[in-house]
């Protein structure tokens, strides 16, 4: 019995020794790898709202990649070739007839980064714009600063869903991640952006004077002041109200601008891309690289091409070797590929000068200013070295002198500009598919988690 | 293990012949083996409902007395023979017992609960057992999963493909989640094991996506199958209950060799072998009408000329059929005394693969010790160290790098020469973007693992009377392991030339540390003629990961070193903590072994949980009968009828960070950012649960010489867990839902026995058949369609009504759910397996095993790139004779849409073959002396054959990994290896 004994001593011992650890008792783990989105919405710091401003510019950038390689291929001012996956052809050339559906190849259910992405930005700059109000460190200036640049961005943004789906119309209330509100058509979307771009001008009429009081990426060197900011602001606003129609507001917009019309043409605010721990330039490619998934010039700006411009000299490179790409389709062949990037860290700008001028140039050629319009398309045409301009000045004809310039001029910008410069005017169909046998599209439909959210809210 | 050693034997029988003078009356007997007729040494004689027995000595005689005159039962069994009752009394004190062979395991204990088991012959779940011999008998395996093919009812095993070192996925009863991989919750000698499939970063490397494209190793190939005793699978909630919250998958419990008493054991043996593939498909020739139709016009006169030139290189061939040699050394040593008992081994496991440079390295050391601190105390250890070195190579998706064999061989012509020049420069490859030789020859793709098991077990007997006890259990563990892996491609491949910081390391290092820790009291007493087993304990489990990878680009030439990198960079660094608990409590009541019965529940708590202070409750409940061990019962044809019914409930656990809403780090130039997550956290998530009901009977016939064990189950699953997606329009685009409900029904048969049962010929033949139907009962939220590569390549269904492993896709059909025509479903019909052994003398024996899969539907993509490339076998012929060649019109008319690439995916395999020859004992007597106990030789094979009408290399892949949905998408794999070995085993 003295044995039992010792072995229930040493088993209460063992038991309570268990029980002294309480392995019944579980600690709180917060997330190890992140702070939280609560920890920013209430009084946050200086620093977390600088972090959450730089997040915008992150997020502000979530678009280039998709829109660069899909957007100027619905335009065909490229061709994204790429022989791992031939859907980047069939697909998104509309081969065999082929039209976008609600997940279509590249942008999946989301709409990825012709919706999601530009909405991300949108949402961002929400929860920075609300940060900054809760935030009682922030001083009324900096806080109007933050919400002005807030706003800035979110206008840029909006342009992005709704020119993507243009005539199916976007959600512009967007605040409540489970109650957004209903879809609004085109235009409306585009005074919803006018709207912002206003109130972000107002914001930033307020916001003191000198340097901007947060810290920027190189991308805005040259506007890193409110003025600055304030004048970027307004070139985007120019873009947005010649989207609009609004010719005369086109021409407001451009004065409170950056535009300069004997200043360098590239200047203008960018995206930034360091490499790593930042992205690489995703547009860059190696010249003449033996790889088959690259970007390469479309063949009919190649065709199109007026002698000794000097645009094309610069923007295109004739590869040494050509692409080929044998799909189920029609083969492609790829000859000339994108000479703009120095390096995989050269800059990406999302508006520029030139746009500038060539915007003045369509506001004034819209209304009727032909002089000025003309005045404005000779600074754009000396400068690509092909001499003033000589052809009619009728309105028709000045305008497709501007949307030709344009192709060149802003060549696979990452918006798609000839895309959606060719719808505003009703000119998709001179777009040509004879070098692709595919199919120019419209428009896309609302991605699938839109109506499926609509469905599960049973709407 | 039936050896028992002479001298404490005799200590028994003396001990016991000093108590005659004490008794009553006593009861003495012979206890022989009835096929041989030989006496049994080391049966085990028990007093019924008591503790007090004794064991056979070495003509197989036992004496045992009793101090009154009542009547008792006496309990007679030895391993491997069927258990005997018979009741004795002062008239009736003589017994000549004969016990036959178990030939259907109905005397296995089984493993059922947190702290106690149970005799397979009173089991009410259908648990399937795998013993060393099922495991390893045949043919040395790789892996331990690999092992099991066709060995468990109900198991749907996948290899994802060829390469070596594992990768295989396990599914029991259908799929229990839509969200993981549902795959089993898996137990090492009572420690939880991670068996994950770990990121190596090649998919990142290579373009091709998420880290469950890395065709990684699931963790459990670390174990050395040959230290493995013996493997129970718990398929479903209904016997996996009492593990609570990780155990809707089920629940594998492995348990590994321990010493015997007696003499030291040492055995020698090592295999050798070699491997080459299963399967290969061919390519394609080419001609000069071929070329002028492929190419474009402008590139047909270089095609030609080089066609005119060219040798002609068969890539499949080039790349894949190499033979790989296979080598596995082991050494175990055991034995030991009453006290102390060892088991110790080594294992040396180096395989190469079948395409070059690859191949799977694997160090075991193991540590077996139980030791009886006294009479009252036990304790057991079990440790084990593994090194695993894996070389995978480059095959499966890519995007534009062209690091995939497969991938880039699809486009390659054969009479273009990729092979390198005399000064070893390897041409550039004007089809694809990069070189597949320079690749194979050059990049690395390695993972090294180093890992420690530490399990233990304490056993305490704390009050021990004639007819009860009560026991003290602590048992727990750990399991440390640390994968190092590399990604290299060198800066002079073709793709890498092309980029801006040619050459590309990616190192990852992970490192994962599980502990679990229990702590029970068992009580055995009686109630009455019911013997009744309590239970009451708890339950702790910590486990903790982390992982580090970097990557660093533009290299100095041969150089790997981040810092040799012009671009250095963290890819990602994620670290996570859970912190589980639990308290169990179990009731068995066993009438007689008439009738058995069970409760049980399990209160669980997870800091995964929304709320990780509610403990949520997973009841069990069990019922077995077994009619033939009732008096009234007396044919003698049927001797053993159980029916039996069981139900239980479990639960899956939620994923990591299901409740956060981070904010995400994101450098832009030069400053970090601060980014709102696209998914918002769901603090009120819950555990997915599941409930199981099993019923089935298990009959036993001409004295359990045959057995049948048919089951029926339907097990469901509430709050499954799925992304609810968002309106993307609110800057966010998931959140975690409990929405869901999944249904998976499904049938199990198994027949095994002796055919035949000579004393110097047996034949033991055994089929097993099954089938799951899984139907999502409820989705809860819009259907959607997800996983593969889209709708235009085939992707799945997610819809109330639909298996979700439904396939669909182009063209759009607006008349069905989800928008797209149906071509498929992933779920196989059925499964069969059918299993042989013949004995004949006591030397040779011959066995082999044939899996069978029927039905489910794989996504060809192979084929879509061969066909892309022209390289299809067979890819010009034209059967229809329209003038446009196969390869660019794969039906169903109208030759675009997802249905060419969906296959159905049959197969039947012969999995093992073995053949082994154990030399006669006066032989090894006459050449070795004494010194040799035992030596054994043979020759087997593993996955021998294969038939299928499937288009690829094996319908067994899964370019994704193991995922429950979407586990059958083939993209160029590693092909899968035939595997042939010669062994010698010798007994020291």
């Amino acid at each position: 019995m003295k044995r039992i004994n010792i072995n229930i001593a040493i088993a209460i011992l063992l038991a309570s020794v268990v029980l002294s650890c309480n392995p019944l008792d579980l600690d709180q783990i917060d997330d190890p790898n992140n702070p939280s989105v609560s920890s920013v919405t209430n009084n946050a710091s200086k620093e977390q709202i600088q972090f959450l401003l730089t997040g915008l510019e992150s997020r502000h950038r979530g678009y280039v990649t998709n829109i660069s390689q899909a957007w100027n291929t619905f335009g065909r001012e490229t061709w994204y070739l790429n022989a791992s996956d031939p859907r980047f052809q069939t697909d998104w050339l509309g081969q065999a007839g082929r039209v976008p559906d609600r997940s279509y190849f590249g942008f999946g259910n989301t709409g990825g980064g012709s919706w999601a992405a530009p909405y991300q930005a949108i949402k961002q700059a929400d929860v920075l714009v609300t940060s900054a109000e809760n935030a009682s460190v922030l001083t009324d200036a900096e806080r109007r600063a933050v919400s002005g640049f807030a706003k800035m961005i979110q206008g840029f943004q909006f342009m992005i869903p709704a020119n993507f789906v243009y005539q199916n119309g976007i959600r512009i209330d967007v605040k409540d991640p489970l109650n957004p509100g209903p879809f609004v058509g085109y235009e409306a979307a585009m005074d919803h952006v006018k709207s912002l771009l206003d109130q972000a001008d107002q914001e930033l009429s307020s916001a003191g004077t000198g340097n901007f009081p947060f810290r920027l990426t190189p991308g805005f060197s040259g506007f890193n002041t409110v003025e600055g900011i304030r004048q970027v602001n307004k070139a985007i606003t120019a873009r947005a109200n010649a989207y609009r129609a609004d010719w005369q507001g086109v021409l407001t917009a451009l004065d409170g601008s950056f535009i300069n019309l004997t200043g360098n043409l590239n200047a203008g605010p960018s995206h930034p891309y360091n490499g790593p721990p930042d992205a690489f330039n995703p547009l860059f490619y190696v010249p003449n690289a033996a790889i088959n998934t690259i970007v390469v010039v479309h063949p009919s700006v190649l065709d199109d091409a007026t002698p000794g411009d000097l645009r094309v000299a610069r923007k295109f490179l004739q590869r040494t070797t050509a692409v080929t790409i044998t799909t189920d389709a029609t083969p492609l062949v790829g000859t000339h590929q994108d000479a703009r990037w120095a390096s995989n860290t050269t800059p990406i700008p999302f508006i520029k000068n030139e746009e500038l001028i060539l915007l003045k140039a369509e506001a004034h050629a819209n209304l009727n200013q032909t002089a000025q319009a003309v005045e404005a398309i000779n600074i754009i045409r000396s400068a690509a070295g092909i001499g003033v301009y000589s052809g009619s000045t009728a309105q028709a004809a000045l305008i497709d002198e501007i949307l030709y310039q344009r192709r060149y001029s802003l060549w696979a910008e990452p918006w798609g500009h000839r895309w959606i410069d060719a719808r505003r005017y009703n000119k998709l169909n001179e777009i040509p598919t004879s070098y692709d046998q595919g199919t120019i599209f419209t428009q896309f439909p609302h991605p699938q988690a839109e109506l499926s959210w609509d469905q599960y809210v049973g709407n | 293990m039936r050896k028992i050693y002479k001298f404490p034997l005799i200590l028994a029988l003396l001990m016991i012949v000093s108590g005659v003078s004490m008794a009553q009356y006593t009861v003495t007997g012979v206890v022989k083996d009835d096929r041989r007729g030989e006496p049994l040494l080391g049966a085990n004689i028990l007093v019924r409902n008591t503790t007090r027995g004794t064991i056979t000595d070495l003509e197989g005689r036992f004496t045992i007395s009793f101090d009154n005159n009542q009547s008792a039962v006496l309990v007679i069994s030895s391993l491997g023979f069927l258990s005997q009752t018979f009741a004795v009394s002062p008239s009736n004190n003589n017994l000549q017992v004969s016990l036959i062979e178990d030939a259907t395991s109905l005397e296995e204990v089984v493993i059922t609960g947190l702290a106690s088991s149970v005799k397979r012959s009173n089991l009410a779940n259908a648990v399937s057992s795998v013993s060393s011999k099922d495991l390893m008998g045949t043919t040395t395996v790789q892996t331990t999963d690999g092992a099991l093919y066709g060995k468990v009812a109900g198991a749907t095993i996948r290899s994802n493909g060829g390469a070596p070192g594992g990768g295989i996925s396990i599914q029991l009863r259908g799929i229990s989640s839509l969200s993981g991989a549902s795959q089993p919750l898996i137990i090492l000698d009572g420690v939880y094991i991670n068996n994950s499939f770990q990121r190596s970063g090649r998919a990142t490397v290579s373009g091709a996506g998420g880290a469950n494209q890395d065709d990684g190793a699931n963790r459990l190939a670390d174990l050395n199958p040959s230290d493995i005793e013996s493997i129970e699978v718990l398929k479903g909630p209904s016997a996996a209950a009492i593990y609570g919250t990780r155990a809707n998958a089920g629940v594998i419990i492995i348990t590994t060799k321990r010493g015997a008493e007696g003499k030291t054991k040492v055995s020698f043996s090592q295999d050798i072998g070699f491997a080459q593939p299963l399967r290969l498909l061919g390519v394609d020739d080419w001609s000069e009408e071929k070329i002028n139709f492929f190419f474009p016009e402008a590139r047909r006169p270089v095609e030609l000329e080089r066609f005119r030139q060219g040798t002609k290189i068969d890539y499949e061939d080039y790349f894949y059929n190499n033979t790989a040699l296979l080598s596995n050394s082991r050494i175990t040593i055991s034995g030991g005394t009453d006290k102390t008992k060892f088991f110790v081994s080594g294992n040396i496991n180096t395989e190469d693969g079948t395409v070059r440079k690859t191949g799977f390295d694997r160090y075991s050391i193991r540590t077996n010790i139980d030791h009886k601190i006294s009479d009252k105390i036990k304790l057991g250890v079990s440790s084990n160290y593994i090194k695993s070195n894996t070389d995978r190579g480059f095959t499966g998706n890519q995007n534009n790098s062209g690091a995939s064999i497969g991938y880039s061989i699809a486009y390659v012509p054969n009479y273009f020469d990729l092979r390198p020049d005399a000064n070893g420069i390897y041409p550039v490859n004007p089809y694809f973007s990069e070189n597949p030789i320079a690749v194979t020859d050059n990049a690395v793709n390695n993972s090294e693992v180093n890992r420690f098991i530490q399990a233990f077990n304490l056993d305490i007997d704390l009050l021990k009377t004639n007819t009860s006890f009560l026991k003290a259990s602590f048992a727990g563990g750990l399991d440390f392991l640390q994968n190092s892996t590399l990604v290299y491609l060198p800066e002079f491949l073709q793709f890498q030339r092309g980029q801006a910081n040619p050459g590309d390391a990616f190192w990852g290092k992970q490192e994962s540390f599980n502990t679990n820790f229990q702590a029970a009291l068992v009580y055995n007493w009686n109630l009455g003629k019911v013997n009744m087993n309590s239970q009451a304990g708890l339950v702790r489990l910590d486990f903790k990961n982390s992982s580090l990878f970097t990557r660093g680009r533009g290299l100095t030439p041969g150089q790997r070193n981040l810092q040799q990198a012009t671009v250095q960079e963290i890819n990602e660094q994620f670290n996570s903590e859970i912190q589980e608990a639990g308290v169990f409590l179990q009731q068995e009541a066993n009438f007689d072994d008439k009738i058995i019965g069970t409760v049980g529940i399990r209160w669980d708590k997870s800091t995964l949980n929304g709320n990780p202070n509610e403990f949520y409750a997973f009841p069990r409940a069990s019922l077995a009968v077994n009619i033939a061990n009732f008096d009234f019962w007396n044919s003698t044809v049927v001797n053993q009828l159980k029916p039996r019914i069981a139900y239980g409930e479990t639960a899956g656990p939620v994923a990591f960070g299901s409740t956060f809403t981070p904010l995400g780090g994101a450098n832009i130039g030069g400053l970090l950012g601060s980014v709102v997550s696209t998914q918002i956290g769901n603090t009120q998530i819950r555990p997915e649960t599941a409930k199981e009901l099993e019923f089935g009977v298990d009959v036993g016939f001409f004295r359990n010489r045959v057995s049948l064990e048919a089951t029926y189950y339907i097990k469901t699953t509430q709050n499954n867990i799925q992304s609810l997606n968002l309106a993307p329009s609110t800057g966010v685009n998931t959140t975690p839902s409990n929405e869901a409900e999944l249904e998976n029904k499904g049938f199990e048969f198994g027949l095994s026995g002796n055919v035949i049962d000579k004393s110097n010929f047996r034949w033991f033949s055994r089929v097993l058949y099954w089938q799951n139907r899984v139907n999502l009962t409820r989705l809860g939220i819009p259907t959607y369609i997800a996983g593969a590569f889209g709708s235009g390549l085939g992707t799945f269904l997610y819809a109330q009504g639909y298996a979700p492993t439904t396939i669909v896709g182009s063209p759009a059909d607006p008349s069905n759910p989800g928008g797209f025509t149906f071509w498929g479903n992933a779920q196989p019909k059925f499964n069969l397996s059918f299993y042989n052994t013949v004995s004949i003398a006591r030397n040779l024996e011959l066995s082999f095993l044939l899996d069978w899969r029927q039905g489910g539907d794989n996504i060809n993509l192979t084929s879509f790139l061969t066909d892309g490339g022209g390289t299809t076998n067979g890819w010009f012929d034209d059967d229809d004779g329209d003038g446009i060649p196969n390869g660019r019109q794969r039906p169903p008319a109208p030759f675009n849409n997802a249905g060419r690439w969906v296959q159905d995916a049959s197969f039947m395999k012969v999995r093992e073959i073995g053949l082994y020859y154990t030399i006669p004992k006066t032989a090894i007597t006459n050449t070795f002396g004494s010194s040799v106990e035992n030596i054994k030789i043979g020759a087997s094979a593993n996955n021998v054959f294969l038939f299928t009408k499937y288009k690829g290399y094996d319908p067994e892949t899964s370019t994704f990994g193991a995922q429950s949905v979407a586990n059958n998408v083939d993209i160029a794999p590693y092909p899968t290896p035939r595997r042939i070995f010669f062994h010698l085993t010798v007994d020291f």
